[in-house]
């Protein structure tokens, strides 16, 4: 039984009561311990949802530059709406968590469980909706859906201190009868209103909102792309990739021979014109023999096989595995 | 509302990912991982295809290839919020021994490539380290012995298998990026080849300037063939630059357009691709043969150091001056 949020924009006073509620429940401190910086945009103090805040009620003034009042009444408007993690359907954040740290709740809420994170980052790149930051303990942080209230059968403070009910609280299902009525009614009077996360947005959004201008307007994506989308093409172009760079390395190790170039090998100029600083790897720079180990198995074997191959392995086995095609045993 | 005034209303930024904040750590890991899985790749390649002058450059390959998979640990165990953590992707934390696999988690599929590919690895190096007589542990010879008895194809189809995992690691790093919400790394599903691409040649460089510093002359044909290898790879990676490039299209700017547009079009393309083919085309600065290679190389490392260093950190901090990353 999916719970989420039903947010009407258009009943947003922009209060912060959500804001506060949520900081007071969750003990999450004021940003620089309060110090913080007007951001210039509108009565937005905060700028963005982030490991200290899990609400944050975005201010979209539509006036014109000068502020005059030319178009009061006639379209100059103030949007407001809080946005919140949306407790996605298909949720890019746990689809990418490599730990088990991001889980789906009893109540379809998405979770990151603080025990088990090591703070890889990856969610924080891959929500759509720029939701989940790292906190200082090095953690990702966001709105748990007071995973803690719900368990004791209350609603998230959030919902509970709006004093609009922009936020309700419930089964998703119903919220979403409830915000389609509205819908039907906002349109009947001339609102161009729609519900932004149904179906085709990443599967659905648990947290849904009612709004009434292009997504971009309220800084969501209109299209929002799970990261997995580009895994399949992204693995398949590198396999690609990787049969033309092998191919290409063959062609130019067999350049030689197809030339005429190399002719036969050379005199096997054996392993000791590297110098050996091992212990038993004879002396430095010199053409000691090798120690007694002949050249790793599998080394020789497989060269005695391409020798092979080739129509070319003169020698019989020598001493060692290799049959002396390396030179180990030079 | 007016078109008017509708035109005037500032648009707000579309959301999208925040930067997960991947710094140099993760810029290291990119390029040593694309080196560690590389020289395993050559070294693999030369053991199939080779002849006994490049029984030198296999053991160098596979004795580069494990102590750069550890590098390549510690730089990501380094990246951690919680760095203790780290085993929380091997194993489920409440509920160890069970394993914490997601294969369509970009970088759980990644750790599993590299602890993998960290056993082939392991064992070359091994191979490596007897072949040279620097170990001469009994048991690790007893082992060697036994590997000695295996049929052939067995043991071509572990080296084989091992480069599977090698790709595994040089590729996915920059699939891993591409499964983002990040503007430029999501369309960018060229990356993972282009890393891939970039890995090998760099690679080859690496292993044709150890081979040089140990005295090879350029001409000497085990040198000859890594640097053709290495031409190879470096003109397939501007080909995949240019396609990239040309697919994001406007998408593209943060990396191709100021300081790090600088830094990419002169490291990465210049350095990186251009100059080591004009190099072995042309004798620039009267410097003979030897010395050119040995520029090639170095300029194709480092070219392959500054395009992770780009695809990586521009995106995440498009307007912060290069001098304060
Ligand atoms: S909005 Fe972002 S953080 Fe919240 S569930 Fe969806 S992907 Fe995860």
């Amino acid at each position: 039984m999916a719970k989420g949020f039903y947010t009407d924009t258009t009943i947003c006073i922009g209060c912060k009561a959500c804001q506060t509620a949520c900081h007071q429940w969750n003990e999450l401190p004021a940003v620089n311990d309060g110090q913080v910086e007007l951001t210039g945009n509108s009565y937005d103090n905060t700028g963005r949802l982030s490991a200290l805040d899990w609400r944050h009620v975005r201010f979209i003034e539509q006036f014109p530059e000068d502020r005059s009042q030319d178009g009061f009444l006639h379209g100059s408007r103030w949007l407001m709406m809080s946005d919140v993690c949306k407790h996605c359907v298909k949720a890019g954040c746990l689809e990418v968590c490599p730990t088990g740290a991001i889980i789906r709740t009893e109540f379809d809420s998405v979770f990151i469980q603080q025990d088990v994170c090591n703070g890889c980052r990856a969610c924080i790149a891959a929500c759509p909706f720029g939701v989940v930051d790292v906190g200082q303990d090095g953690k990702a942080h966001k709105c748990t859906l007071c995973y803690d209230r719900l368990q004791h059968g209350m609603e998230p403070a959030c919902a509970q201190a709006c004093p609009t009910d922009s936020i309700r609280f419930g089964e998703v299902s119903e919220l979403m009868v409830l915000a389609d009525q509205r819908v039907a009614d906002l349109r009947a009077e001339g609102v161009p209103a729609y519900v932004y996360g149904k179906e085709e947005i990443v599967g659905g959004l648990n947290c849904f909102f009612l709004l009434v201008d292009k997504p971009e307007v309220y800084g969501m994506p209109a299209d929002p792309r799970l990261p997995s989308d580009n895994v399949p093409e992204g693995l398949g172009l590198s396999a690609l990739t990787a049969a033309v760079v092998a191919a290409g390395s063959v062609v130019a190790f067999r350049k030689e021979r197809m030339d005429g170039m190399g002719g036969e090998p050379p005199p096997d100029t054996g392993p000791d014109t590297v110098p050996h600083t091992g212990p038993g790897g004879g002396s430095p720079g010199g053409g000691g023999p090798p120690p007694g180990v002949d050249l790793v198995a599998f080394m020789s074997a497989v060269h005695g096989a391409n020798e092979t191959a080739r129509g070319r392995r003169a020698e019989p086995k020598a001493e060692g595995g290799c049959g002396g095609a390396c030179g180990c045993h030079a | 509302m007016s078109a008017e005034l509708l035109a005037q209303v500032a648009t707000p930024v579309v959301g999208h990912g925040f930067a997960p904040h991947w710094g140099w750590y993760i810029v290291l890991y990119f390029f040593f991982g694309g080196l560690c899985a590389g020289s395993y790749f050559v070294a693999t390649l030369l053991l199939l295809l080779g002849d006994p002058r490049d029984r030198d450059t296999i053991r160098l390959g596979y004795l580069i290839s494990f102590p750069l998979l550890i590098l390549c640990a510690i730089l990501l165990i380094l990246d951690l919020g919680v760095p203790s953590r780290f085993w929380h992707m091997v194993f489920q934390s409440k509920n160890v021994p069970e394993l914490m696999f997601k294969p369509w988690s970009p970088i759980s599929l990644g750790t599993w490539i590299l602890s993998a590919f960290g056993l082939f690895s392991f064992v070359a190096f091994l191979g490596a380290l007897v072949d040279s007589g620097r170990l001469r542990w009994a048991p690790v010879l007893r082992l060697a012995d036994r590997v000695r008895g295996l049929p052939r194809q067995a043991v071509v189809a572990w080296n084989v298998l091992g480069s599977f995992f090698g790709f595994g690691l040089a590729g996915y790093t920059g699939v891993l990026v591409t499964a983002t919400t990040i503007p430029v790394w999501q369309n960018a599903r060229l990356l993972g080849g282009l890393f891939l691409t970039s890995a090998a040649s760099a690679s080859y460089a690496l292993l044709v300037l150890l081979l040089l510093r140990r005295g090879r002359a350029h001409s000497d044909p085990s040198v000859a063939k890594l640097a053709r290898a290495d031409r190879f790879t470096v003109v397939l990676e501007l080909l995949l630059i240019v396609v990239l490039v040309l697919t994001l299209g406007q998408a593209s700017r943060p990396i191709t357009t100021g300081g790090f547009g600088v830094l990419f079009w002169l490291g990465a393309v210049g350095l990186g691709v251009v100059a080591p083919l004009l190099l072995h085309r042309t004798a620039l600065g009267g410097w003979d043969a030897h010395r050119r290679e040995v520029i090639a190389a170095v300029c194709v490392l480092v070219g392959g150091l500054i395009l992770r260093f780009v695809v990586v950190m521009s995106p995440q901090y498009p307007m912060v001056p290069l001098w304060a990353l």
